[in-house]
């Protein structure tokens, strides 16, 4: 028994010589677990001494700490009746420091124990190395404590002697330090020329630090990854986290403090741009090609002020200078724009700033720390940035550079959110869960400005995290969708998240490559030079409708989005999306939304732009509308078209209770009523409308009601849904001579050399928005570009994908050809031909003389940019300029641009393609011993018409080389079937030339399917099979 | 006459080059685009007679790959009833615009003299080619005898 006292002793007394580094200040203030530092330095102190008394030291380190435990957190049983037991209820609340100085004061006087007290985060050799008496308990050990104590009383009184020696040690230091801080942190940020002596800096401090025995904490201003994971290793080595959690919440619940840390050292930082630039060189090399060479000018002014960049880039920035001084030679008759640009210019550099945050430091720490098997100090973490994202949310701050601070703060916090380790997830979800919530409230109540910095931040560094981040939001929203089905639209944790949700909507359009130029120019620049200009004369001199299109159709002015104004871009440019966009709808809250409320608090906020009120408390999804599923948006369309065609109804029939009784005065009717012979429908309907179009405009926006002659069908919505559906058939036949159909994709295309006037087209306009205005599918194949167009954008080379794949695919491989004998392999001049509507040919020169100017390597993206611009915008601009107006004058005020990109209207106008295979069935043919009756054709039916919407595309595309239905249906392919040979393990081959599918005579249906679901999962490329 | 500068330069070096295989190369008078040609194959069952193609070139050219039929009846597993033919160098899906009509002559010619009965588009004379190549042969031999063209002298 007593041996274990005079072990206590033995292993004091030879703790007193080794430590000559003082002994904690238990005293000094701040250090909230005295108890465990003191055993750190005990611990580590010795590091390299002999085994037993670092064994004792850890023995005795581990009882300190079981008391701590007890006095904090109890040894669990309820009935305990230890006084110095948490669970006794008996302790008084007291301080993490007096917790700690009572426990070291429990030991000295080898107070009891409670039986299994549960020793958090000491490891079990730690325990095992005691005696088993000790381990046991020293709570029988009453006889021998009379020994103990008093041998302790002298350790105690050794203790304070060191005590006061410790900080009679510390002082200076401590002051030295507090002087020489605020210098390094100037040195770090201002002066990056002396990065390496700064980083010297930073180490010794490190070092200083993570020496418990001085109270550093107060001077503890920031933290970065190489400081966090040395407290890490120390405090691992020690057991004890207390200290690591203690900065961790100094730090992280602070803007100002953690918007000082994880700053990239200077060396890093370029490493990271270094390495960032190769990844997207694509995009860089697009910014160059679009001559944007004022980011260099903008570096070019960072090395004036030292704060951005770092002393190795000077050299490359020296020669920057050579460049923009030639430049600016070239320019200097450009003087006169020069102040407007500066501007903009100014506001690129402020969005293109960057972050100094080290992520590849971050990204370590995070995965360190969450996966440390102490999760107190994952939990430290996630409520200090509950504490910091709370405190941003409420915190007002006007100067720009507060919220640089908080930026800085944020991208942290979000990555840390992001940024998942693979081991343990727990705690991840745990950040997560708890976190996200409050950083999407502290992210959504910054200024626009700020979230535009957020945004290009995050598409510039983090841009692998996007995907995590969008699921994540996503997560949450629909979590609270579920949560609280009722109040959707007024649940502020989805509305912030949802806010947030937008700034990763442009960030990961940011982050994806954009097309430049940008369709985005106004279609009426394009091919001005080029517009005929006989053939303008002739369209105004025939333009019978009188409208002065909108100046933003489909756009009201207040719904702009801000955020997209400050980035300047759009997903319009962006035709292959890092995540898709379509992974942005988010079905539950879709779902709960009740759009008739949203569209009041859209009509809400309409009425308060017109009246000039900006501030309002209203939200709106409908100006989130990426959240949003096509069918929710359509509802809101819904509702749009109704209320306006209510009002009309209403003024109407106010005119016509204003008028009545008067002589020859007519009101006007409430709806839009065509009168139409079956026999004459087109002439009837273009008739009808035209008149309308000419005399009044507006009526196009009332309810359509259609009436055939000599029927009596009251227009309820069926009668015009047929009418539709006549005259969509009757217009796209290319007998029509209006639209011509397009062999590859079966797609229709304005004709170029068209028998009707622009008037037509218009007319057929008119046709379209009416079916879009009165909610009716139309069954028309448009490729596309014809949606962008719509919506008021160009068409480019990439449209030209689904308008002819052949030519987007030649001319690909054109541009990707990179030989110098380009001008003898292609013989390309900038003169193109194409065959009209009659077969003949015609050519075209796209520049003056293009017959005389070869493609070669210099011009041939040119060569390609204008080609696809005469194709698909200069060819057929009257008629496509006509077809528009006639869109706009019914739908011009529809908020279409607002809430669909052109494939959701492309959705809105033809539905979601169903393809009737029963009709394809009654028009296949069959061959080489095939007929209706044999059982493996009877089989294929089955198993077809049991796939899903996915497969059957597949299996279309398969046979016939399109997914596109054809006009007039699947009926019109004629699909052969042909025997194959008899059974065997080749797979079903095609030939899409003539729609032929070769399939031979499988043994068994389950064979077919096999086989058959391979090989139209496996097709790619001709010929493979 | 309006035709694709390069279009006019592989027709002359076409014929320039006069091939063995593929002669008698023109241009319509009134459509550049249109070519007929004779082709000559090396390989039995076909080497008893020509066989007259006519090749189509889209207003695209080269953007657009040439289209190939039969004006002579063949008796082939890879050639239909009315002339048409599948070959991949010009399906849409591989067509290259750095290809030349030379090496779509030499494709089809290939195609001729060795058929591919994987991809036939006459399925039973596939079978019949790759089950009874000696009936296949009798029946090619004597529908070329009765339905090709004359070989040229040389």
């Amino acid at each position: 028994m007593s041996g274990g006292g005079e072990e206590h002793e033995q292993l004091k007394q030879k703790a007193r010589p080794t430590s000559t580094s003082p002994l904690p200040g238990v005293s000094s203030a701040s250090t909230s677990s005295a108890a465990a530092a003191a055993a750190a330095s005990v611990a580590s102190s010795g590091g390299n001494g002999r085994a037993t008394p670092e064994m004792k030291r850890s023995a005795v380190r581990s009882l300190i700490q079981r008391y701590f435990h007890q006095l904090q957190s109890g040894c669990g049983n309820v009935h305990c009746k230890n006084t110095n037991c948490a669970s006794s209820g008996k302790v008084p609340p007291m301080t993490p420091n007096e917790v700690a100085a009572r426990a070291l004061h429990l030991f000295s006087q080898d107070a009891q124990l409670c039986d299994g007290a549960p020793i958090a985060n000491s490891p079990q050799q730690d325990v095992d190395m005691l005696s088993p008496n000790d381990s046991s308990s020293s709570s029988s050990n009453s006889s021998t404590s009379t020994i103990t104590s008093a041998s302790t009383t002298t350790t105690t009184s050794t203790q304070s002697q060191s005590q006061s020696q410790s900080q009679s040690n510390a002082q200076p230091q401590s002051s030295m330090e507090q002087s020489e801080r605020p210098l390094m942190i100037i040195d770090l940020v201002k002066m990056p020329t002396m990065g390496s002596q700064a980083t010297i800096t930073t180490t010794t401090t490190t070092a200083d630090d993570s020496d418990p025995c001085t109270p550093t904490l107060p001077s503890v201003d920031f933290v970065d990854a190489e400081l966090l994971e040395g407290l890490y290793t120390q405090c691992h080595a020690a057991d004890s986290y207390e200290r690591l959690c203690q900065i961790i919440d100094h730090v992280f619940s602070s803007v100002d403090r953690l918007s000082k840390s994880f700053v990239c050292r200077p060396g890093q930082e370029r490493q990271h741009l270094e390495s960032k630039s190769n990844n997207a060189l694509n995009k860089e090399q697009l910014r160059q090609l679009e001559g944007e060479h004022d980011k260099d000018e903008d570096s070019t002014q960072r090395t004036a002020t030292p704060t951005e960049l770092c002393p190795a880039s000077t050299a490359a920035d020296d020669s920057h200078v050579a460049e923009n001084a030639d430049e600016a030679d070239v320019d200097d008759d450009d003087n006169d724009e020069d102040e407007p640009m500066t501007q903009q210019e100014q506001n690129e550099e402020f969005l293109h700033r960057g972050t100094k945050v080290d992520f590849r430091g971050l990204r370590h720490i995070k995965r360190l720390l969450f996966g440390a098997p102490c999760q107190t100090i994952a939990e430290q973490i996630t409520s200090s940035v509950i504490q910091l994202a709370d405190y941003i949310r409420y915190m007002r701050l006007y100067r720009q550079d507060s919220w640089e601070q908080v930026l800085h703060c944020l991208v942290i916090c979000f990555d840390m959110a992001t940024n998942t380790t693979a081991n343990n997830s727990v705690t991840d979800m745990e950040y997560l869960d708890r976190v996200l919530p409050k950083l999407c409230h502290a992210a959504a109540a910054m200024p626009v400005q700020a979230q535009a910095r957020l945004a290009v931040i995050w598409s510039e560094y983090c841009a692998d995290q996007l995907h995590t981040l969008l699921s994540s939001c996503q997560q949450q929203i629909t979590l609270q969708v579920l949560l609280d089905e009722e109040s959707v639209r007024e649940n502020e944790h989805i509305i912030s998240v949802t806010k947030v949700l937008k700034i990763v909507f442009y960030a990961n359009i940011l982050a994806s490559v954009l097309e430049r130029p940008s369709c985005r120019l106004p279609l009426q620049e394009v091919g001005e030079s080029e517009a005929d200009s006989s053939a303008s004369a002739v369209e105004d001199g025939e333009d019978l409708f009188v409208y002065n299109s909108l100046q933003q159709p489909h756009m009201p002015k207040f719904a702009e989005d801000p955020l997209e104004k400050c980035l300047q871009v759009s997903y319009i440019d962006c035709r292959s999306p890092l995540v898709p966009l379509e992974e942005f709808y988010n079905e539950a809250l879709s779902e709960h939304i009740q759009m008739h409320q949203d569209y009041l608090s859209y009509k809400t906020l309409a009425m308060e732009s017109d009246l000039g009120s900006s501030h309002t408390n209203y939200f709106c999804f409908m100006l989130y509308a990426f959240i949003l599923t096509p069918a929710t948006k359509v509802d809101a369309l819904y509702y749009d078209c109704r209320m306006r065609m209510y009002s009309e109804r209403y003024s109407s029939l106010y005119s016509i209770l204003q008028n009545f009784g008067q002589d020859g005065q007519e009101g006007a009717r409430p709806d839009l009523k065509l009168t139409v012979r079956r026999d004459q429908l087109i002439n009837d309907a273009l008739i009808g409308l035209e008149l309308v179009a000419m005399s009044n405009p507006k009526d196009l926006k009332k309810q359509l009601v259609v009436e055939f002659v000599g029927e009596q069908g009251i227009d309820e919505g069926g009668v015009s849904k047929e009418f539709f559906q006549l005259i969509v058939e009757e217009i796209f036949n290319p007998a029509f001579g209006m639209f011509v159909q397009q062999e590859e994709t079966n797609n229709m295309w304005f004709n170029a050399t068209p028998f009707e006037n622009g008037a037509q087209f218009t007319l057929i306009g008119i046709i379209i928005g009416l079916a879009i205005y009165n909610n009716v599918i139309l069954a028309v194949n448009f490729p596309m570009v014809v949606y962008r167009k719509l919506m008021g954008y160009r068409g480019t080379f990439y449209d030209l994908c689904d308008w002819s794949p052949t030519l987007y695919k030649s001319l690909k491989a054109m541009l990707d050809y990179q030989g110098h004998d380009m001008e003898e392999v292609f013989e390309q001049t900038f003169k193109i031909s194409y065959s009209n509507v009659f077969g003949e040919l015609v050519e075209h020169e796209l520049v003056p003389h293009g017959s005389e100017v070869l493609v070669g390597q210099h011009n041939k993206r040119l060569f390609v940019n204008l080609y696809s611009d005469f194709l698909l915008n200069v060819n057929i601009q009257q008629q496509f300029k006509a077809f528009r107006k006639g869109f706009e004058m019914v739908t011009d005020e529809s908020p279409l641009k607002l809430l669909f990109r052109p494939e959701e209207i492309e959705k809105l106008v033809c539905g979601s393609r169903e393809f009737d295979f029963v009709e394809l069935e009654h028009s296949t043919e069959y061959e080489g011993g095939y007929t209706e009756e044999t059982q493996i054709v009877q089989d294929f039916w089955s198993i077809v018409h049991a796939m899903p919407h996915e497969s059957k595309r597949k299996l279309l595309e398969f046979t016939t080389g399109s997914a596109r239905v054809p006009v007039g249906g699947l009926k019109c392919l004629r699909l052969l079937i042909t025997r194959h040979g008899p059974d065997s393990d080749r797979l079903p081959t095609s030939h899409t030339c003539f729609n032929v599918l070769l399939l031979p005579e499988y043994s068994s249906k389950e064979k077919l399917e096999e086989r058959l679901l391979k090989a139209i999962n496996y097709s790619k490329g001709f010929g493979m099979l | 006459m309006t035709a694709p500068r390069r279009l006019r330069k592989e027709l002359v070096d076409l014929q320039e080059s006069s091939l063995k295989s593929f002669r008698d190369i023109k241009a319509d008078d009134d459509n550049l685009l249109r070519w007929t040609g004779l082709i000559v194959p090396d390989n039995p069952p076909y080497n008893k007679g020509a066989f007259r193609i006519e090749i189509n070139f889209p207003a695209e050219y080269p953007f657009k790959p040439p289209k190939i039929s039969f004006k002579t009846k063949i008796y082939h597993p890879n050639i239909d009833e009315k002339g048409q033919v599948c070959l991949p160098i010009i399906s849409t899906e591989n067509w290259k615009p750095a290809t030349r009509t030379d090496q779509v002559v030499q494709a089809l010619i290939a195609l001729i003299n060795d058929p591919e009965p994987e991809h036939p588009l006459r399925a039973e004379l596939a079978e019949e080619f790759l089950k009874d190549k000696k009936k296949f042969v009798k029946n090619a031999e004597d529908y070329t005898r009765k339905h090709s063209e004359k070989r040229p002298a040389d």
